[in-house]
């Protein structure tokens, strides 16, 4: 399970102004992305915004009606049978075969990946171990929780090892702790140098990924590691000053460190920064040389909610997409 | 590796379909009990000959042809003669009732026609609106006509020996009258190997004509359900082919025709009686490619179906052409001569021939229904693996 097959040296995922429309309905424009291998691409967005065109796009599943996409240096549109074989795809509507076992449908897939008898007894019990269904494995397909079904789904597309994995909304209709168990199944599959890219509609999961596209109205609003996602929202990084006393942070604004102020309360304000460790103490000195007392100073560290909030009322205001193909 | 590999994936989707079409004890018990039920039924509820109609003769007064039913009540055994009467107008009004199938107006003044050299008409009335009914009433009128005038000449014939008898007082001859009046009769041998019963005869027709609906069903809807469960979008980015989902889905439901076919023949033979005078293993070959050939149209149907509703309603429309063209129910030389190739068309029609000359006959003096056969299973196969493919491709 922990060795990944080779990888060449190229770009697990490449999309060069990429659109697919359907009819008059362009549900994915420009899209233009590079993902090294080795690395978790979290695709994220609101629902209808395109993210599962853009991993159909990838998987070939559809065609671009312009542009180019390129995965493992390949046209998804042509790839060869040991190119698929290297692929994992759990897409957002599959639906398990309900009168087979959880061993078995994940033996089943397993064994259009390739797999033959031998390998396929070992992968299948560690497929399904990690998603914690081996305990159930006889258990009909039909009669597991929505939760478990879509677990079965996960270990069928990670049952082969493959080298780049594909998957629609993994963690969707999963509890917290799963879906931790399962993120940190990712993280394990990216160190041993296998390329994920996922979509999620859970925001905070873009804390897992190396890098997150951020994906509104067909449109690739923003993409980067999740931290400099953080930067562009609020400008830098943040610092949360609470006094003791009303202060009004106005002065502080001519400070070189500070890049801007904003009052989020009489005795609470925030100070945009560059760096937020090493502006911190000058901040706290800055607030005491203005007659203030400072109650507490940390670096304040917006939820992706608010991120991606804030990032798309940025990209409605200015036209062209802010993209940052690493 | 790469051919073992393909092995697999065809195996996965065999054990697959065995494993879903197993774990359904209704659908397993439907599958192989179902054909032997319905001939049993077949059996017990079918008689095989239509029932003889319901007759009202009219004798006209003054006629001189007898009125009660006792002697008409061997005139033919196509016709129980339920009542005779005087009065057309109330035979007809029965008639129209449709209490009573037929209505034979007898002439009034038969004997004196017939003495002044002259055809009498035998009226026959009848209220069918089959048409297969229809022209059996008349085929039993021209019956009726025969015997009448059989009975008319025997009778001429009789008055006329004993007219020259009292005048001369001399035979005029040694024949009988019944032989003057039918000098022959016909003696019908069957030198067919066996004659069997009505039951017996259909149970060939409806193994081939099960076989074939039961593979356009099961393969078209295990496609179609597929295709519903997303497991396309799938299929188009996995290593698997077209042509591997097809083979794996044929070969699967191919043994589970083939296991009830085994059955189901096994159960006409031993438990119906129903005869088996070839060479088994060319009626396995025979059957096995009635499935083969009905597997490649239920892929297709299957294919250009856009739901699980329009897939059973094309089956059941294949079941429907099956009825009325393959030869079960309807005499192929029933057909014009050239809308007979048409009914060619359909795997049932082959296999129908081919199993009742296997069976009743012990050999068939059509073996191009084989090639037939094999050419169909093998086209369709690869038709609908085609069209399957370009499905996948575009999902």
């Amino acid at each position: 399970m922990n060795q990944v097959q080779s990888i060449p040296p190229v770009a697990a995922v490449e999309m060069a102004d990429a659109t697919r429309s359907f009819g008059d309905f362009t549900a994915l424009r420009d899209a233009s992305l590079r993902v090294e291998q080795g690395t978790i691409l979290g695709i994220i967005g609101p629902s209808g915004a395109g993210k599962t065109t853009c991993v159909r796009l990838m998987t070939g599943g559809l065609a671009p009606t312009a542009g180019t996409v390129r995965v493992l240096g390949d046209d998804p549109q042509h790839f060869t049978r040991r190119t698929r074989e290297r692929l994992g795809y759990m897409p957002q509507q599959f639906n398990l075969y309900p009168d087979l076992s959880a061993r078995e449908n994940v033996s089943f897939m397993a064994s259009l990946y390739g797999l033959l008898w031998l390998k396929r007894r070992s992968r299948v019990r560690k497929a399904l171990e990690v998603v914690d269904l081996w305990d159930v494995r006889g258990r009909r397909a039909g009669q597991l929780s929505g939760g478990m079904q879509r677990r079965v789904e996960l270990a069928s597309a990670l049952v082969h090892d493959p080298v780049i994995l594909f998957l629609d909304e993994p963690t969707a209709g999963i509890d917290p702790l799963l879906r931790a168990r399962i993120w940190e199944e990712l993280h394990r599959r990216r160190d041993a140098g296998a390329t994920l890219i996922v979509t999620t509609q859970y925001v905070n999961e873009a804390e897992e990924c190396d890098q997150v596209a951020l994906i509104a109205e067909g449109r690739l609003v923003a993409m980067a590691p999740p931290e400099e996602l953080r930067r562009r929202a609020i400008g830098g990084q943040a610092i949360e000053v609470e006094t003791e006393a009303p202060f009004d942070p106005s002065a502080l604004a001519d400070l070189p460190e500070v890049l801007g102020v904003r009052p989020i309360g009489v005795t609470t304000f925030l100070a945009t920064v560059d760096d937020a460790g090493s502006a911190m103490p000058v901040v706290v000195e800055s607030v005491a040389a203005h007659g203030g007392a400072v109650e507490s100073a940390r670096e304040y560290r917006p939820s992706f909610d608010d991120v991606f909030a804030t990032l798309l009322e940025q990209a409605e205001s200015s036209a062209p997409p802010i993209t940052d193909a690493a | 590796m790469t051919l073992l590999q393909s092995l697999s994936r065809i195996l996965a989707f065999v054990g697959k379909e065995f494993t879903e079409t197993l774990r359904r004890p209704g659908a397993v018990l439907s599958l192989v009990l179902g054909p032997l039920l319905i001939m049993v039924l077949f059996g017990i509820s079918f008689y095989g000959y239509p029932p003889p109609f319901r007759t009202v003769i009219v004798v006209p007064p003054n006629s001189g042809l007898p009125t009660t039913t006792d002697a008409y009540s061997k005139l033919s055994p196509d016709v129980d003669v339920v009542g005779v009467v005087n009065d057309a107008a109330a035979a007809r009004e029965q008639l129209r009732l449709r209490t009573i199938d037929l209505v034979i107006i007898a002439p009034p003044d038969l004997a004196a026609q017939f003495l002044a050299g002259k055809q009498s008409v035998l009226d026959a009335e009848v209220n069918i609106s089959d048409p297969i009914a229809a022209a059996n009433a008349g085929y039993i009128a021209n019956i009726l006509s025969g015997e009448v005038n059989e009975r008319v000449v025997e009778e001429a014939v009789r008055q006329g020996m004993q007219t020259v008898v009292a005048k001369t007082g001399q035979q005029p001859t040694d024949v009988p009258p019944n032989v003057i009046a039918a000098p022959t009769r016909t003696h019908l041998t069957n030198v067919a190997a066996v004659q069997p019963a009505v039951v017996s005869y259909f149970g060939p027709a409806m193994l081939a004509f099960v076989l074939q609906h039961l593979a356009v069903s099961l393969v078209a809807l295990s496609v179609i359900r597929e295709r519903g469960s997303g497991s396309f979008e799938l299929f188009r980015v996995l290593p698997v082919s077209a042509a591997e989902v097809v083979m794996g889905k044929v070969i699967a439901f191919a043994v589970i025709c083939a296991i009830v076919g085994a059955i189901t023949t096994v159960g006409l033979v031993a438990g119906l009686g129903v005869p088996m005078l070839g060479d088994p293993v060319l009626l396995a070959v025979a059957l096995g490619l009635v499935i083969a050939a009905s597997l490649g149209i239920g892929v297709i149907i299957a294919v250009v179906s856009d739901s699980e509703r329009q897939a059973v309603q094309l089956s059941l429309l294949v079941l429907l052409a099956a009825v009325f063209f393959s030869g079960f129910a309807l005499n192929l030389d029933l057909f014009q001569p050239l809308a007979r190739p048409f009914t060619y068309i359909l795997p049932a029609t082959h296999g129908i021939a081919l199993a009742h000359d296997l069976m009743l006959y012990g050999w068939t003096n059509a073996p191009w229904h084989f090639a037939a056969l094999f050419g169909m299973a093998v086209g369709l196969i690869a038709i609908g693996s085609l069209m399957l493919s370009r499905q996948i491709a575009r999902s």
